[in-house]
């Protein structure tokens, strides 16, 4: 009977994972074929494979649309994973770096950073955006813990990140909107979150910072599995409660810190992405999720950003516009669906 | 015979005050020790206090004869195991998986289960007549299975000592003789040494081999139960009108 059901699991695991590295080709080509300059998919991998760049093809590919499309996929997957790491720190599936804030306080002190460091030195380099990022997504997190001890019940959690997002929010903006130098231009797309612009040396920076910690956190299952079964439960089997706990926080706002460093705020993929892994899945053994967040964060993201870039051509979206239209409502449907299961 | 678990001049409580001081246990193996005393009486805490969820205030926890604090993390786990008041809601998980959670101090770093550690989960599921519980989701299932369950869980640790706290507060009388009855068959026939609290006091009386009184920051009484479990201790110790605890209990007494 055990052997039965585990094959089963199995087949729907590897059918699951399947669908999604699929997703993520298709999805791949399709968004390198389309754009105000469309290039037929022949081309696409014609120009891929020799690695040409003498086309106006090759040139928006190379230039403009692979950067965009492999950080879209980047932090995707470190956005659902930071979210990811966040509900199993919380024990709560609605936590995540934009509801509580943390994408916020990242966005404030790379603006600040940008605005007062840059006139100096020409261009910001992407360790010392990350660095920024991740000094404000750090402050975010105390301000959060430091009310999770306060207050009982997650709703209030909630709220009160959605609070510091605002607080965060309303010092950039009032920052950005006083400093129309000439170098910040690009400052106000990026504080509403977008993928544009990217250059090559950002996606080695983020690809780099998302492997590293992905592959710390894959190292991590164990002991989160473990945390699942309550604090208490997990202690009696041996792990350092301390140790994890620290590390959950650590791991994601450096992911968070990542994504919104390049990207600015993206909404609720964070949320929605690890909601929809665990119903496609229907497991919770991390050994499994971790990996399926970041393909399906990865996947969500190509899929947004290509709606953000294509629908209302020449005029783009910002990022968040798309994912909080497809994000919100999951979110509500898990609300109501919870809501349902607990009484 | 062999003591697993001991405690000399223990003080427990929250912060740095102590709620009970000089706590003196023994608990051998094969044996049951049950704590009884009325709620907020400190049962849970001093139980807290021997896993190491809580910090002691003071005196010392021997396991084995040698202190708690000298077993790593991992040591400690594969020699005690716990089963909590506190209500666990894993989200999507088996009642399997949340008994084979129980494996975590054997397996290695990524946490995958060997066949053996797969035949452990399988024989703790069937000692707690759990079996065709294994595949539905441990969320889905009742407060008596999923107390089993966790029981198993806590089996599967293959531990020397087993802590519970109030183990059958949630059961009806079935699933407590049930339960009960597989604590005792794991002390007779694996010298399992039990430390529990329960509130339940016609079943103390039949499992327990030692009773500890606890009331007001003190250890009122111990001994084994059927001299504790009297008339004008029980009384003392819940505070009772003798009228009242021979309502109840009178006839207990006169057999």
């Amino acid at each position: 009977m055990t052997g039965r059901e585990d094959r089963v699991l199995r087949r729907r695991y590897a059918a699951a994972f399947a669908l999604l590295a699929c997703g993520c080709g298709v999805c791949f080509l399709w968004s390198l074929c389309s754009g105000s300059v469309p290039i037929a998919p022949g081309e696409v991998l014609g120009v891929l494979l020799s690695g040409g760049e003498d086309s106006l093809a090759a040139e928006v590919l190379w230039k403009i649309r692979l950067p965009r499309l492999l950080a879209g996929m980047i932090l995707g997957g470190a956005l659902a994973l930071s979210g990811y790491l966040l509900q199993v720190f919380f024990h709560n599936p609605i936590a995540g770096p934009f509801v509580l804030g943390i994408s916020s306080g990242a966005k404030l002190t790379v603006a600040l950073a940008m605005i007062f460091l840059l006139e100096r030195a020409h261009g910001a380099g992407a360790v010392f955006l990350i660095a920024a990022a991740f000094v404000g997504a750090m402050l975010s997190m105390g301000f959060v813990l430091l009310v999770a001890r306060r207050v009982r019940g997650m709703s209030m959690l909630i709220v009160s990140g959605v609070m510091i997002g605002y607080i965060c929010s309303a010092v950039t903006d009032f920052a950005v909107t006083f400093a129309d130098d000439a170098n910040i231009v690009n400052l106000h797309n990026w504080s509403l979150g977008t993928f544009s612009g990217m250059n090559w040396e950002n996606v080695r920076a983020m690809a780099v910072v998302t492997a590293a910690v992905s592959a710390c956190v894959f190292l991590l299952a164990k002991p989160i599995h473990a945390y699942q079964l309550g604090e208490a439960y997990a202690e009696s089997v041996g792990v350092d409660l301390r140790r994890l706990r620290t590390l959950l926080i650590l791991f994601s706002s450096l992911l968070a810190a990542c994504v919104t460093a390049f990207a600015g705020p993206v909404s609720f993929v964070g949320i929605a992405v690890p909601y929809l892994m665990k119903a496609l899945l229907r497991t919770s053994r991390p050994l499994l999720l971790i990996p399926a967040c970041l393909l399906g964060g990865g996947l969500c993201c190509m899929i947004c950003d290509m709606i953000a870039r294509t629908v209302f051509s020449p005029t783009e979206l910002s990022i968040s516009t798309v994912t909080a239209a497809f994000g919100a409502p999951v979110v509500l449907f898990m609300m109501v669906r919870g809501k349902r299961g607990e009484g | 015979m062999e003591e697993r678990l001991s405690t000399k001049d223990l003080a427990v409580g929250y912060g740095s005050v102590p709620l009970i001081e000089d706590i003196a246990l023994q608990v051998a193996a094969g044996r049951i020790v049950t704590l009884i005393g009325p709620n907020g009486s400190g049962k849970s805490t001093i139980l807290k206090t021997l896993t190491g969820h809580l910090p002691k205030c003071g005196g010392t926890v021997f396991l084995h004869q040698k202190p708690m604090e000298t077993y790593t993390r991992r040591d400690l786990a594969r020699e005690l195991a716990v089963v909590l008041t506190e209500r666990v809601r894993p989200e999507l998980m088996t009642c399997r998986d949340v008994v084979a959670m129980g494996r975590y101090p054997y397996t290695g770093h990524m946490g995958l289960l060997r066949r053996e550690d797969r035949e452990k989960v399988a024989s703790a599921l069937r000692l707690v007549e759990a079996e065709d519980l294994q595949d539905r989701d441990f969320l889905a299932i009742s407060d008596g299975q999923r107390q089993r369950v966790l029981l198993a869980r806590a089996i599967c640790q293959e531990p020397k000592v087993l802590v519970l706290d109030e183990p059958t507060s949630y059961l009806d009388i079935h699933h407590k003789i049930g339960f009960l009855e597989v604590l005792r068959r794991l002390t007779r026939q694996r010298g399992l040494a039990v430390v529990m609290s329960m509130h339940e006091l016609e079943f103390v009386r039949r499992v327990s081999d030692w009773t500890v009184c606890i009331k007001d920051g003190a250890v009122l009484r111990a001994g084994p139960p059927e001299e504790i479990l009297n008339g004008t201790l029980i009384e003392t110790l819940f505070d009772l009108p003798q009228a009242l605890y021979q309502a109840y209990f009178g006839n207990e007494d006169a057999r």
